[in-house]
């Protein structure tokens, strides 16, 4: 039924709770999991500088090892765990505003499922940051398994 | 101090500020003007924003001399060099030049001694930079705790720009009981942040060569139409204002009149090695292709800047002139406040009896002016709070959303207490900017040109320096600034000021000059008299100097961990 389950991830605790679920989807459908890290462009303008962005843009990420590293970190960790389930595993990394950047991946890799996780925000930083799983829940047509964070815990 | 700043601190009652002579009142054909440049940046940022997030991203594409040059000049001009500099000659005649003395010298000292070394170094931010050359995360912190002080001190003088100007466009607003001149910074400094917000980082960065484009040619425009419909000058003004020098009298044109001889020296120090320290300047030069483009584009980026700076001095005699003839009396008592010396650009279009669509035209120059300067500072000072701090000290594992919540929460924060500290600004525009150029003068630069050119500079020597540099900052700032914030006022006497001898000898405008040299002593004593640096850190000085040029987009670390 999937051939293509894609994970995307940004490192975080969150970000890994949906992991475990898509090795085992993946399994059962011998599908291919897709790890994608996204650049954020607004946290590398914020954080690093828009010079930055320009040096992410030109794709010259082998001279920002602090940076490439992060990424390398995120989607490894969706490799280890898909190998050592056995699963077909590509990693991915790409740039812009997360939602769209995931949406469009899509759209360029024959993606049939979305397995993401989400912090469930609420207040200020839900004001401030939105959520990347609700906006692309809203962008594709695509099934969309959303892993909340939280869940394990009340379990 | 001298009588010029005394005059702009009689600032007690400065809250109502209104600079004479400015036809203070809506005007429909203005308002629209500057209404339609707010919406095309918005419009701008819009457009860049999506292009970006859609993720066309071109391998091999770099910035050319002639475009980094523009973004130095968009960046660097604010309305300081817009309509603080022209305000402080025509209010103290020749001390007005230190400024322009200053700010040019600056990008000498940058070309000859970091633009190309900073290449190649190769770090992300300042902070970034000295966190890594001395091997410490407290000097980390001290750097970004300064980048974040220089963001909000140089934006206070933005912000009294933006509202002064604003006055002659949209009138008297009266918000909620505010002052004309403080609701018009409130609402410029929303705008401000607002268009942050809404256009994205990365558009607010797009807008710079428009906002460039706008301020030089509005700038000029002004100049030669004033020059010429007032039969001052025909081709060169920058030139032709000489010959009013009879007319505007010794304190215009005779050195030293106001503001003496140390004064006017401490000013342009300051201001040359502020000009190296400042993390918004030395930033364009981390990423740019090669050492030749980093100093390439540090000469474009001056000449962009010349063609305001020399037609300033013009500007301010012209505006002089026009305020002698249709107002009264420049100097003596009354004379020329100091808010009416910080729109003279505006001023001396509307004595021309120029359309109100002309004067707002100039008028829109200095707001864009204001604009780009202040979102580069914001994003500076954001980025020193969630990268350096946020990130590199309190949680290392942060991810990009949490990095986006900080970086957000300090610009609106950065927003916040710049709109306070400009409701009663202590000081002329260009004098608030001199404050953050002593700070990067006295704490940033002695560790960039030690960090760079000497490879024994240790953690101990930076530590030492960079503390002793932020004290001797301060004294003066609490001497001459703090009594205007209600803090210390009851020590002070009746011109604002603490101690006028402290004032005169290490004045808050100029304190770099007392500053550098005694932070250099100080950071080289202390890494002399205690351990020298690693020997992976000599290398990393050493390879930014070796003659031997660098492959493209290598960095000395680089360099140095493929020898081993």
């Amino acid at each position: 039924m999937y051939d293509n389950i894609l994970v995307p991830t940004d490192g975080s605790e969150t970000s890994r709770a949906a992991v475990d679920q898509a090795v085992d989807l993946a399994s059962k459908y011998d599908a291919t999991v897709h790890a994608l890290y996204v650049f954020d462009i607004d946290a590398t303008n914020l954080a690093l500088g828009t010079e930055q962005v320009e040096r992410i843009r030109r794709g010259k990420l082998d001279e920002m090892p602090e940076v490439k590293a992060e990424a390398d970190d995120a989607t490894g960790y969706v490799a280890e765990v898909a190998s050592e389930h056995g699963v077909a595993v590509e990693e991915h990394v790409t740039g812009g505003e997360p939602a769209r950047a995931i949406r469009k991946f899509i759209e360029d890799n024959d993606i049939d499922l979305v397995v993401m996780g989400s912090h469930g925000r609420s207040g200020l930083s839900r004001v401030v940051l939105g959520s990347v799983a609700e906006k692309v829940l809203r962008r594709t047509r695509l099934p969309v398994l959303v892993v909340d964070a939280h869940g394990e815990d009340e379990q | 101090m001298s009588a010029f700043l005394a005059h702009a601190g009689s600032a007690v009652a400065q809250s109502g500020l209104l600079p004479e002579g400015l036809n203070v009142s809506f005007k429909a054909l203005p308002a629209v003007l500057v209404t339609a440049m707010l919406l095309l940046f918005l419009v701008i940022g819009f457009v860049f924003k999506v292009a970006d997030t859609e993720g066309m991203w071109v391998a091999g594409r770099s910035i050319g001399n002639v475009e980094n040059g523009m973004a130095i000049g968009a960046n660097w001009m604010s309305a300081a060099s817009y309509l603080g500099m022209a305000a402080l000659i025509a209010t103290s005649g020749f001390y007005g030049l230190a400024f322009i003395v200053g700010w040019s010298t600056g990008y000498f000292v940058l070309l000859i001694f970091m633009a190309a070394q900073m290449r190649r170094f190769g770090k992300y931010t300042a902070p970034d930079f000295v966190g890594d050359r001395f091997n410490s995360d407290t000097a980390r912190a001290i750097a970004a705790l300064t980048t974040f002080l220089i963001a909000f001190v140089y934006a206070i003088g933005q912000a009294r720009g933006m509202g002064l100007v604003g006055l002659y466009i949209f009138g008297d607003l009266g918000i909620l009981g505010l002052t004309g001149y403080q609701s018009m910074v409130v609402l410029m400094m929303a705008i401000t942040v607002g268009y942050l917000t809404l256009s994205g980082m990365l558009g607010a960065t797009k807008n710079m060569a428009v906002q460039y484009v706008i301020l030089i040619v509005a700038f000029l425009a002004g100049l030669y139409v004033v020059g010429f419909v007032n039969g001052y000058s025909t081709i060169v003004p920058q030139l032709e204002y000489g010959a009013l020098f009879a007319q505007l009298g010794n304190e215009f044109s005779e050195p030293f009149v106001n503001g003496g001889y140390y004064l006017w020296i401490a000013t342009a120090f300051s201001l040359v090695v502020g000009t190296c320290g400042l993390p918004h300047v030395l930033v364009r030069f981390y990423t740019v292709e090669s050492e030749r483009t980093a100093r390439w584009s540090t000469v474009w980026g001056l000449g962009f800047i010349l063609l305001l700076y020399l037609g300033s001095p013009a500007f301010a005699a012209f505006g002089t002139d026009l305020y002698a003839n249709n107002i009264g009396p420049v100097y003596g008592d009354p004379g020329m406040t100091a808010a009416a010396g910080d729109v003279i650009v505006v001023l001396a279009a509307q004595l021309s009896n120029l359309p109100t669509w002309f004067v707002g035209f100039v008028a829109a120059g200095g707001i864009a002016a204001a604009i780009a300067t202040t979102a580069g500072l914001f994003i500076t000072g954001s980025s020193a709070i969630s990268h350096d701090i946020y990130k590199n000290l309190i949680n290392e594992d942060a991810t990009q959303r949490q990095q986006v919540f900080v970086g957000r929460m300090s610009i609106i924060a950065l927003g916040v207490i710049t709109t306070l500290a400009a409701l009663d600004p202590a000081a002329p525009i260009a004098a608030l900017v001199s404050y953050a150029f002593s700070l990067a003068g006295a704490v940033l630069f002695p560790m960039f040109f030690l960090g760079l050119w000497w490879e024994n500079t240790n953690r101990q020597g930076a530590l030492a320096g960079m503390t002793t540099g932020l004290v001797i900052w301060t004294i003066p700032m609490i001497n001459e600034v703090m009594p205007n914030y209600g803090l210390l006022s009851g020590a002070a006497g009746s011109d604002g000021i603490v101690s006028a001898a402290l004032a005169q000898w290490l004045p808050a405008i100029g304190s770099a000059l007392v500053a550098v040299p005694v932070v250099f002593a100080v950071t080289i004593v202390v890494s002399m008299v205690t351990a020298e640096p690693d020997l992976e850190t000599k290398k990393l000085v050493r390879q930014c100097h070796s003659p031997e040029p660098m492959s493209q987009q290598q960095s000395a670390e680089d360099v140095v961990s493929s020898d081993d």
